[in-house]
């Protein structure tokens, strides 16, 4: 009989047709994916979303709708920033000693024990972290902190804080490592290595996560703040469940200049680094 | 660092003192009065420490988180399975590799870059708010809502993959004769391919996360188990749940980084 040789991209191939078959054929029996369907609905709701059927009375003829919803764009932005700036204190107080190749000798040695138990926990804490959306976090959050931008912006944080960690562990890991060995075999310990090797290399790419990630947190701010009560998030909810489509409309299209304004900034500043 | 007095300053670190001082006017502009006014916030913390350690691990319950998690996972495989065929055309086209004219090309890609950009500027859980509004509370707007943004998103990431690959392969197939579609799909996708498998398991991993907060729109899932526990402030309920998205999240990123040694 001939042995049979596992293939990796074979295996996954399946394993993806699988996942689809059975995903797709899940939803297909238990759920009639004609029901509710029906071009008609969509367009109503696209015309209350921009006040069709009120005329004059629309939000978005309204100078005061526009100036409240800036106003929560500015509460959301501040909501953002105070996210990925906590996220980017704590990622960067631990990702040294999250590294393997910091902890970690060449030959996968623990240098001594306290080293590598503070290198566990730090892994640990980026996985769960990361693994969990900023969503969840925040429905946690509101148990133990009153529902403020500040509860929602700790909930995005700590997601971020994970994301980061790990960006930047393994950009780390990831080093051309014979320079690092030059330094330690002539004498240079940890701390110095830290701060003339792999700083230099790290630190534009810190900035440069730092920012792609603070793009992404602004698109997630709003959902996180329909829960943890903040900004325009909050204001989305109260307009949905008063049936204000209008409203709606006028905050969605704040939510998206938000959006474009940091992006824009993002991108000037990782040019302005690189 | 050192501020270098003869020359200009070093980008890093003026950018570094920008983000500083918008970060540290961020926390002074804050409402920090009503933080306190919250009582048992530290006995709430207590509670969600001692669930933690005590996870809920019967039968009954594993059985449950089990099912939530599959069903989480099943969202998330359709709505990717989508995204990943979407974006991929969509990439193509906002690649602008598959027009030969100069007019057709910029137009393409300015037209799908904008379009794409509007998409991506709305989290996916808006998206599934407003999808549910116009079309019901249903699994089919919960896929949508997933893929919607999600195909937005690989079609920018794949588009520049495309535009990406290095010159000097692709003139060798133009010499030779090649036409657009050609140099598309003997020297770029080729070239990308890696990537693309790569970033596309990324973005699973991501999906994953979306769907399991699809509660949001009262879909069954992980989301809305967690939500039924933390009415009841089961917490040892809760954590379990929540390994069971971080175990699903860490397959998921396992089985992709291997996958990328193969390619």
């Amino acid at each position: 009989m001939s042995k049979i040789h596992f293939s990796v991209p074979i295996f996954s191939i399946g394993l993806i047709l699988l996942l689809t078959i059975f995903s797709w054929s899940f939803f297909l029996i238990y759920f009639d994916f004609t029901d509710g369907f029906s071009l008609t609905a969509v367009k109503e709701f696209l015309s209350r979303l921009i006040g069709w059927e009120l005329g004059g009375d629309s939000a978005f003829l309204s100078s005061q709708s526009w100036f409240e919803a800036f106003r929560l764009g500015l509460t959301t932005l501040k909501m953002s920033i105070l996210a990925i700036g906590i996220a980017a204190v704590f990622s960067f107080l631990t990702f040294a000693p999250g590294a393997r190749t910091m902890v970690f000798s060449d030959k996968g040695i623990l240098a001594s024990p306290i080293p590598a138990a503070i290198f566990a926990v730090i892994k640990v804490s980026y996985t769960l972290t990361r693994g969990i959306p900023e969503l969840l976090w925040a429905m946690l959050i509101v148990f133990v902190l009153p529902p403020s931008i500040f509860a929602g912006a700790i909930a995005l944080a700590i997601h971020n804080y994970g994301v980061l960690g790990r960006l930047l562990g393994e950009a780390v890991e990831n080093m051309d490592q014979r320079p690092i060995k030059a330094l330690r075999s002539s004498g240079a310990n940890s701390i110095q290595i830290l701060f003339y090797c792999i700083m230099p290399e790290i630190f534009p790419k810190f900035l440069t996560y730092l920012l792609y990630r603070w793009e992404v947190v602004i698109r997630t701010t709003v959902v996180v703040g329909f829960l943890a009560a903040g900004g325009l998030g909050r204001e989305l909810k109260l307009s949905m469940s008063w049936f204000h489509y209008d409203e709606v409309g006028v905050l969605l299209v704040t939510y998206m200049l938000l959006v474009f304004l940091v992006d824009y900034a993002s991108l000037i500043l990782r040019k302005y680094v690189n | 660092m050192r501020l270098n007095k003869t020359h200009m300053p070093d980008p890093r670190i003026v950018t570094t003192f920008i983000l500083v001082v918008v970060f540290l006017g961020s926390l002074l502009f804050s409402d920090w009065g009503n933080l306190v006014s919250h009582g048992g916030g530290g006995a709430m913390i207590r509670l969600m420490g001692k669930g933690l350690i005590s996870l809920e691990l019967s039968y009954d319950f594993i059985l449950l988180a089990l099912e939530a998690s599959l069903i989480t996972l099943a969202y998330a495989v359709c709505a990717i399975s989508v995204a990943v065929l979407f974006g991929f055309i969509g990439g193509l086209i906002a690649s602008g590799g598959l027009f030969s004219s100069i007019v057709t090309k910029l137009s393409a890609i300015v037209f799908f870059r904008a379009l794409l950009a509007v998409v991506r500027s709305i989290h996916e859980l808006i998206w599934a708010w407003l999808i549910a509004l116009a079309l019901g509370f249903t699994p089919m707007s919960g896929i949508l809502a997933l893929a919607i943004p999600y195909s937005a998103i690989l079609a920018r990431v794949y588009a520049d993959f495309l535009n990406d690959v290095p010159e000097p392969s692709l003139q060798a197939l133009r010499t030779a004769g090649a036409t657009p579609l050609q140099v598309m799909l003997y020297g770029r996708i080729p070239a990308a391919a890696k990537e693309m498998v790569s970033y596309g398991f990324y973005r699973f991993e991501c999906c994953i996360r979306s769907a399991s907060v699809l509660s949001f729109i009262g879909l069954q899932g992980l989301g809305y188990q967690i939500g039924v526990s933390l009415d009841d402030l089961l917490f040892a309920e809760v954590w379990t749940l929540l390994l069971f998205l971080v175990g699903l999240i860490i397959l998921v990123d396992y089985w992709g980084s291997t996958l990328r040694r193969f390619l």
